[in-house]
């Protein structure tokens, strides 16, 4: 199991950003669906292993993120891409991926090929010598992407991977999300559906720090039926779970 | 989802050299902010520290004492702000969460960037002082560069990269640079000595400050600079640095502790974990800096100043550094006026000796006067040694003070030659005319009337300028211009004659003819 969560629950203060969640997730591509101030960010930042939970039980790729060693086995195989991307302005693409697959611990001799491999994934060959301050917001998003899956990661996290991505790109990122899911966890948060309907295997729909939903897209569809809220079939169903849980 | 086996594990790479951090430094040094300041720093580094040592005369010990006085404050003010960007940089650029997401242990990341930020500063440092040095060794006549001063900036340099580098990491802001580098600069401005109150009797720890005044010219000269001091400040600053570099490993449970709010998560942060021995090593570089900082904290307590203008720390001293170091005088050539300075100055001899020259041809032959001049130390027993005329034959004994002159050091108003040749040839007359021996101690009393008529008169006959009418009375000037218009055989035989009472003082003014 890569990943395997067991009532876990963090708070900042008095807010309860997530309540009791509970997880077990194989390979495949999870979409992590919900409205702002769900708590979807604060989980995927705890399976990032950058978020200790208040409490409850965290395992992923099998070991536990709370000891030190297994943490830093763990973070060898992991990629991550954050909801708010930051970036070093005077680098370059290469030399940003590059800094953050030696940060990952690969080996000096496989760098290079992983790059140059990470950069023609997320299409950004023509600009892999440009310094990181000349992109914009889209093609600093996918040198996010190629930061997170440079270590061919067995448990990937993206938490709004698609946001600035213009709709050719999105379709390219879904398939790269479908290849990537045939090895590996991947857990894509989003709050845009499309992308859950055309890249997730499976889907989970948080609110107030609780998960409210769990199956397929398929399945989250079916709850839309009769649900007038929403232009797509998916996000009727979206609409339908979450009033039915504020409710 | 389907559920299958976990994918087996990659190999783990060795704790103590994760692979790759060659070439993560290599993209921290090629993009690093300082190549970007260093255009600045030049510049300033042109406009202080090198201007600075041109206006000293070109003596190891005096020149070198620029890189700890001048060069510094530029070098320290730019390492506290350049290094407290690059601590502060993953908290400025919103990337905490992606680099903590990594296996490479905070410590090493830190480390990695520090060492980019430190490397760059060191190199300036030491192109800078590649400058001083290559300017003095062109101009120098004798000794060689000395690496104490070189060693302490170094040191002081990699102390404040570390102190800006620490609050760069736990201050993450785009203005704690700027306040880091203004910290510095303030506190170089004031000075560690102005702000500690170091006096005479006020105790002696500010010493542990780099930033001095200059010392005497001619130190390191006669007698060695003792290292008590540089090694004293080495300890210091390196603990500060050691025992800082041993908080950044600390950073994650500092961190921790300062945001416990109960005594379970306090518990959590003090609770031994599998990551011990990174922390063991950081618990140990923290006390051996601190052990280091207070060590030289108080063994600078216990400086006392040496006999010949430096500073002894007794536990450090080494009788050896007391002894005189040998060198063989240059002199100019006999039978004329002998000039004969210590090698260190060779470079203003034949200006020394077209100086004296004039000045000793006019009183040639009269009782006492110097049939040469002889360079000595400018310190005996801890204090200022005044010229005089001493020996048989007799010889004008002079320090090495007076050369500051020369290149504008000691007054501040640039270079003054001529000043300087008037200031070595009234030096002269003083001694003669009023026969007093070389001493250690105070300053003497001026001359009397008569004599300063008599010294002003002959520095017109030289055609050097007397000392100011307005400095001078209406009478001395009188009685100056009355001697300086008789022939230079009917000065010599009145002085030949009169030189006893002259030198006594029972000379009128009217009684000059």
């Amino acid at each position: 199991m890569n990943v395997a969560l067991t009532e876990i629950h963090r708070s900042f203060g008095k807010n309860e950003a997530v309540d009791g969640v509970s997880l077990e997730l194989g390979p495949g591509v999870f979409g992590l669906l919900g409205p702002n101030g769900a708590g979807k960010t604060s989980l995927l930042r705890m399976l990032a292993t950058v978020l200790p939970p208040s409490s409850g039980d965290i395992r992923l790729l099998d070991r536990d993120p709370g000891r030190p060693t297994a943490r830093r086995e763990i973070r060898r195989r992991l990629g991550y891409l954050p909801q708010s991307l930051g970036y070093y302005p005077s680098f370059t693409v290469v030399e940003f991926i590059e800094y953050f697959a030696l940060l990952k611990e690969m080996p000096s001799a496989a760098v290079p090929k992983a790059v140059a491999v990470a950069v023609e994934r997320v299409d950004l060959g023509a600009k892999a010598k440009a310094k990181l301050r000349t992109l914009s917001g889209g093609m600093l998003r996918r040198v996010g992407i190629a930061q997170a899956i440079v270590n061919d990661p067995d448990l990937l996290l993206l938490d709004e991977p698609t946001a600035g991505l213009d709709p050719e790109q999105r379709v390219q990122f879904r398939a790269l999300l479908r290849t990537l899911g045939e090895t590996a966890t991947v857990i894509v948060s989003t709050h845009l559906v499309e992308d859950v309907g055309t890249a997730c295997s499976e889907v989970a729909l948080m609110s107030a720090g609780k998960i409210v939903f769990r199956g397929t897209p398929d399945e989250l569809t079916a709850r839309g039926a009769g649900h007038g809220v929403g232009d797509a079939p998916l996000e009727r169903g979206y609409s339908a779970v979450l009033s039915a849980a504020r409710s | 989802m389907s559920i299958t086996s976990v994918p087996r594990p990659r190999p783990a790479p060795s704790r103590l050299a994760p692979p790759g951090s060659a070439r993560a430094l290599r993209l921290e040094f090629k993009r690093n902010a300082v190549p970007y300041v260093l255009p600045l720093l030049a510049a300033v580094f042109y406009l202080n520290a090198v201007r600075t040592a041109d206006g000293f005369p070109p003596v190891w010990t005096l020149r070198a004492s620029t890189i700890t006085d001048q060069m510094l404050f530029e070098f320290t003010a730019f390492a506290g702000g350049l290094a407290a960007w690059a601590g502060s940089r993953d908290g400025r650029r919103k990337t905490v969460d992606l680099v903590a997401a990594t296996p490479r242990p905070a410590w090493a990341r830190q480390g990695i960037a520090l060492a980019g930020s430190l490397g760059w500063l060191l190199l300036a440092y030491l192109a800078g002082v590649a400058v001083l040095y290559i300017q003095t060794a062109l101009q120098a006549t004798w000794g060689g560069p000395p690496l104490w001063p070189v060693f302490v900036g170094a040191v002081g340099v990699t102390a404040v990269a570390m102190i800006g580098f620490t609050c760069g990491v736990f201050f993450p802001g785009r203005f704690t640079a700027p306040l880091v580098a203004i910290g510095v600069l303030v506190l170089y401005l004031t000075g560690f000595r102005e702000a500690l109150g170091i006096t005479g009797s006020s105790g002696t720890a500010a010493l542990l400050s780099p930033a001095t005044s200059p010392p005497g010219v001619d130190a390191g000269v006669y007698y060695h600079v003792p290292p008590d001091l540089p090694i004293t400040q080495v300890m210091f600053m390196g603990g500060i640095a050691v025992g800082l570099f041993g908080v950044l490993g600390l950073a994650p449970e500092l961190r921790l502790l300062a945001s416990a709010r109960s005594l379970g998560s306090l518990r959590a942060a003090l609770a031994p974990s599998d990551g011990w021995p990174l922390r063991g090593v950081a618990v140990i570089l923290v006390a051996s800096g601190v052990a280091a900082s207070w060590a030289a904290f108080a063994l600078a307590g216990t400086a006392k100043p040496d006999p010949v203008g430096g500073w002894e720390i007794p536990a450090l001293h080494s009788a050896a550094s007391d002894q005189p170091v040998p060198a063989a005088q240059d002199c100019t050539s006999p039978p004329a006026f002998q000039v004969c300075v210590h090698p260190a100055f060779g470079f203003y001899l034949d200006d020394l000796a077209a100086a004296l020259d004039p000045v000793a041809a006019q009183i040639a032959g009269l009782p006492g006067a110097p049939v040469g001049a002889r360079e000595v130390p400018s310190l005996s027993g801890g204090q200022d040694v005044q010229s005089g005329i001493a020996g048989n034959p007799a010889e004008f004994e002079f320090t090495a003070e007076h050369v500051g002159t020369m290149f504008g050091q000691f007054l501040g108003n640039g270079r003054d030659p001529v000043g300087w040749r008037e200031g070595f040839q009234q030096g002269l007359l003083d001694a003669f005319l009023t026969g007093r021996p070389p001493q250690a101690g105070q300053v003497p009393i001026p001359l009397g009337p008569a004599q300063q008529a008599v010294e002003d008169a002959l520095l017109t006959a030289v055609r050097s300028q007397p000392f100011s009418p307005s400095v001078t009375s209406a009478g001395v000037s009188a009685a100056a211009q009355r001697f300086a218009a008789l022939s230079a055989s009917a000065r010599h035989a009145w002085l030949a004659a009169n030189l006893a009472a002259l030198r006594a003082g029972t000379i009128t003014l009217a009684q000059i003819p």
